[in-house]
C-alpha cells in the first residue's frame, strides 16, 4: 500500500494555514484519517469496480492544492442572457455576495453545516479534508426566481495546481423555485484532480432544475458528488451533459424523503478518443408515494469508455413508489466499452419499478431509409446519433436550456 | 428511362433475382405482381441501392449505370422507393428530416437549398393535399404513426422530392379503403409524362385506383409474363399457381 507521505505533508501544511474553528479542524482531520486508512479506491471495491478513477488516481500521490494567481473569467465565456453568476477561476471562488429579494448567494465559509459523519467514500473524505472553496445558494420561502443562476467553473491556461476541491450548498425553502446552470470550461493543459461536493436541500413544495454542462476536458480527473434531500411535494430535475471528458465520475445520492416528491434525472455521455465517464446514481425512496425517473444515453466513439451504475432503493415503508430507469448506449466503434449495472433493491411490496439497459450500434435499416431520401451516409448517421441523444434533451422542461443543449449537440456534430 | 438487363441478386449464396429483364419508358406505369418470395421486395431494394446484396447484370437509368451509384446518389438522380414498412426513427423530427432530404437532393442538382420558412410553406401545402396534419410533421419520423399515416408520409416525401422514377413496394398493404384512396389520389396527381412508376403489389386492388400501362408477373426471380392491366384481373381470378413450378 502506498504511504501517501506527500499528501500527508500537504494536508499538514494546509490545515496549519487554513483559518477555521476547532470543530471544523477536527472534522477535516477525521476525514483525512479516514482517507489515509483506506487510501485511494481500488477495483476490488464493488462501488469502484468499473470506475476510470481507480487507475487515474494513482497519478495524484503528490497532490498539491496550492492556489494560482488571480485570473478572471473571459467575457466571451459569459452567457448572454440575464442571470446571476457564481464564478470559480482555477478552483478559486470569485463572488460578490448577492442578496436579492428572497435570494442569498454567498461564499460558503461555514463548512461545518455539512454532514460531519465520517464517510465511507474515500474521495469524499479527501474532499471533506481539503475543500476550502464553495458557494451557498439559499432561497427563502415562496421565492420564484425568473433569472437563472449560472455557475462557471473555469480552469485557465495559468492553472498550476494539481488539486482543487469545493463544497457547495443549495438550499431551497418551502415553495421556492430556481434554475441552476453549471458549466465547466477547461483551458488548462496540466494533469489535475478536481473534487466537488454539492449538497441540495429541497423543502416542501420547492423545485430545483439543475443543468450541468461538462465538456472538452483532456487532462483532468474529476469527481463530482451530489447529494440531494427532497421533502414533500418537492421536485428535482437534474440533467448532465458530459462530452469528451478525460476521466470523470459523477456520483449522486438522491433521498426522496417526503410524500409526492419527484426526482427526474437525465444524462448524456458523448465520448470520443480515450475519454472515460462514469455515472453512479443512487435514488433512495424513503417515503411512500415518491417518484423517480432515470434516463441515460451514451454515444461512444473511438476507444471511449462509459459506465452507468444506477440503483433504485425502495425502503419497506415506501409503498406506492414509482421508479423508472433506462440506459441506452450506442457503440460506434469496435474499441469502445460500456459497462452498465442497473440495480433495484426493493423492500416494499406495492411498488412500480422498471429498469432497462441496452447497447448496440446504429440501426442499418434506418440508415438506408435516410440514404434512400438523398441524405449522405455520414449525415444519416449523424442524424441518428443526434436523434438518439436528443431524446434526453427533450426531457428538459426549460425551453431556453433545451435550446442551449440542442445547439451544443448540433455544434458538436458539425465540428468533429 | 430505365433498362434492366439480366439482373441477378443474391444474399449469402441464395439467389433471389435470377436474370430479370425489364424496360420502363418515360411516363409509363408498370406493375409487378407475384407470389410471396418471388423477389419483389429484393427488386425494389436492388433498384434503390440497399447494401448487402450481390448484384450482377445491368441497370441503365437515363444512360447512367445505376449499379455504380450508392443509395443517396440514386435518390439524388431521381429514384424514389416508397417503403412497404417505413422505418420509425425516434428523436429525428419529421420536418427536420424532410428538409434535410429535400435540400440534399436540391444541392446535388445544383439548386439552392431552402431555408426553414420557404420549406415550411411548401411542405404545409403538400401535406394538406395528403390530409397530413401539421402536428404529424412535428413528431419524430414515423414514430407512433398509424399504417395509413406512414404511407401518406411516404407519398409526401415523393411529392417533395419530385423523383423521375418511383418504385412503390406494396404501398397498399395495411391500408383501409379511405387511406388507399388518399394514397392513390396522391400518386395519380404525381403522374407525369416525365415520371415513371414501378408498382409492386400482391393484389389487383391498388391497380383499380392507379391504372398501369403494363403488368408483369414475377416468379422465382424472373418476369414470366407481361401484359396490359387486364392481366391483373386474370391473376385475381386464377391466382399465381400457374406460374409456380
Amino acid at each position: 500500500m502506498e504511504n501517501y507521505n506527500e499528501i500527508k505533508i500537504n494536508f499538514e501544511k494546509f490545515i496549519n494555514t487554513f483559518k477555521t474553528d476547532d470543530n471544523d479542524l477536527e472534522f477535516r482531520k477525521k476525514s483525512f484519517a479516514n482517507f489515509i486508512s483506506k487510501g485511494f479506491p481500488i477495483s476490488r471495491d464493488e462501488n469502484w469496480k468499473y470506475s476510470p478513477l481507480v487507475q487515474d488516481l494513482k497519478k495524484f500521490s503528490h497532490l498539491n492544492n496550492k492556489k494560482t494567481g488571480i485570473n478572471a473569467l473571459p467575457n466571451a465565456l459569459k452567457e448572454n442572457f440575464d442571470h446571476y453568476s457564481i464564478i470559480f477561476v482555477d478552483g478559486v471562488l470569485i463572488l460578490t455576495d448577492i442578496n436579492d429579494t428572497g435570494l442569498v448567494i454567498k461564499k460558503n465559509n461555514s463548512f461545518l453545516k455539512s454532514v460531519k459523519k465520517a464517510g465511507e467514500n474515500p474521495i469524499l473524505n479527501l474532499n471533506n479534508a481539503f475543500a476550502d472553496q464553495g458557494y451557498l445558494i439559499e432561497l427563502s420561502s415562496n421565492t420564484i426566481l425568473t433569472r437563472p443562476i449560472v455557475i462557471y467553473n473555469y480552469f485557465s491556461k495559468n492553472f498550476l495546481s494539481s488539486f482543487c476541491s469545493s463544497k457547495n450548498f443549495i438550499l431551497l425553502n418551502e415553495k421556492s423555485n430556481v434554475v441552476v446552470y453549471e458549466k465547466t470550461i477547461y483551458d488548462s493543459s496540466i494533469e489535475y484532480l478536481i473534487t466537488s461536493n454539492t449538497e441540495i436541500f429541497l423543502a416542501k413544495g420547492s423545485k430545483l432544475k439543475k443543468y450541468d454542462l461538462n465538456c472538452n476536458n483532456k487532462h483532468s480527473t474529476i469527481f463530482n458528488f451530489v447529494k440531494a434531500n427532497l421533502d414533500e411535494n418537492s421536485e428535482l430535475e437534474y440533467f448532465t451533459f458530459s462530452e469528451n471528458i478525460n476521466s470523470c465520475r459523477d456520483e449522486s445520492i438522491i433521498n426522496l424523503n417526503g410524500k409526492n416528491c419527484f426526482a427526474n434525472v437525465n444524462a448524456i455521455q458523448l465520448l470520443r478518443n480515450n475519454c472515460n465517464h462514469e455515472i453512479k446514481l443512487q435514488i433512495n425512496h424513503n417515503e411512500e408515494h415518491t417518484k423517480s425517473s432515470q434516463f441515460v444515453k451514451s454515444a461512444l466513439y473511438d476507444s471511449a469508455n462509459a459506465i452507468f451504475q444506477g440503483k433504485i432503493f425502495v425502503d419497506s415503508k415506501a409503498q406506492k413508489t414509482d421508479g423508472y430507469q433506462l440506459s441506452r448506449a450506442l457503440l460506434l466503434s469496435d474499441n469502445v466499452k460500456f459497462f452498465s449495472k442497473p440495480e433495484l433493491e426493493i423492500y416494499a411490496d406495492d411498488v412500480k419499478c422498471s429498469h432497462g439497459s441496452s447497447s448496440g450500434s446504429v440501426d442499418e435499416e434506418s440508415i438506408f431509409y435516410l440514404r434512400s431520401r438523398g441524405i449522405s451516409k455520414e449525415d444519416a448517421k449523424m442524424m441518428m446519433i443526434n436523434g438518439f441523444l436528443g431524446e434526453v434533451i427533450e426531457k428538459i422542461t426549460e425551453d431556453k436550456f433545451k435550446n442551449i443543449f440542442f445547439n451544443k449537440l448540433d455544434h458538436y456534430s458539425n465540428h468533429d | 428511362m430505365i433498362d434492366i438487363k439480366n439482373l441477378r441478386a443474391s444474399v449469402d449464396d441464395k439467389e433471389i433475382l435470377k436474370g430479370l429483364n425489364l424496360k420502363i419508358g418515360k411516363g409509363e406505369v408498370h406493375a409487378i405482381m407475384g407470389p410471396n418470395g418471388s423477389g419483389k421486395s429484393t427488386l425494389s431494394y436492388v433498384l434503390s441501392g440497399k447494401e448487402g446484396y450481390n448484384v450482377e447484370g445491368e441497370i441503365k437509368f437515363n444512360k447512367k449505370n445505376l449499379l455504380e451509384l450508392n443509395a443517396e446518389e440514386r435518390a439524388r438522380e431521381g429514384i424514389f422507393l416508397a417503403f412497404q414498412y417505413p422505418i420509425e426513427i425516434p428523436g429525428v423530427f419529421t420536418n427536420n428530416f424532410l428538409r434535410t432530404s429535400l435540400n440534399s437532393v436540391r444541392k446535388a442538382n445544383g439548386k439552392a437549398e431552402l431555408n426553414a420558412i420557404d420549406f415550411l410553406k411548401i411542405v404545409k401545402e403538400k401535406a394538406k393535399e395528403l390530409n397530413i396534419g401539421e402536428e404529424m410533421l412535428s413528431r419524430p419520423l414515423n414514430v407512433g404513426f398509424s399504417g395509413g399515416e406512414k404511407k401518406r408520409n411516404e407519398i409526401l416525401q415523393m411529392s417533395l422530392l419530385e423523383p423521375s422514377f418511383v418504385v412503390m413496394d406494396e404501398t397498399d398493404s395495411g391500408l383501409d379503403i379511405d387511406a388507399l384512396k388518399i394514397v392513390s389520389n396522391g400518386v395519380n396527381s404525381l403522374r407525369d409524362p416525365e415520371r415513371s412508376f414501378l408498382i409492386i403489389t400482391h393484389y389487383q386492388r391498388l391497380l383499380n385506383y392507379i391504372k398501369p400501362d403494363f403488368v408483369h408477373v414475377l416468379s422465382d426471380g424472373k418476369i414470366v409474363k407481361t401484359g396490359d392491366w387486364k392481366l391483373a384481373l386474370d391473376l385475381e381470378d386464377e391466382g399465381y399457381g400457374q406460374f409456380i413450378n
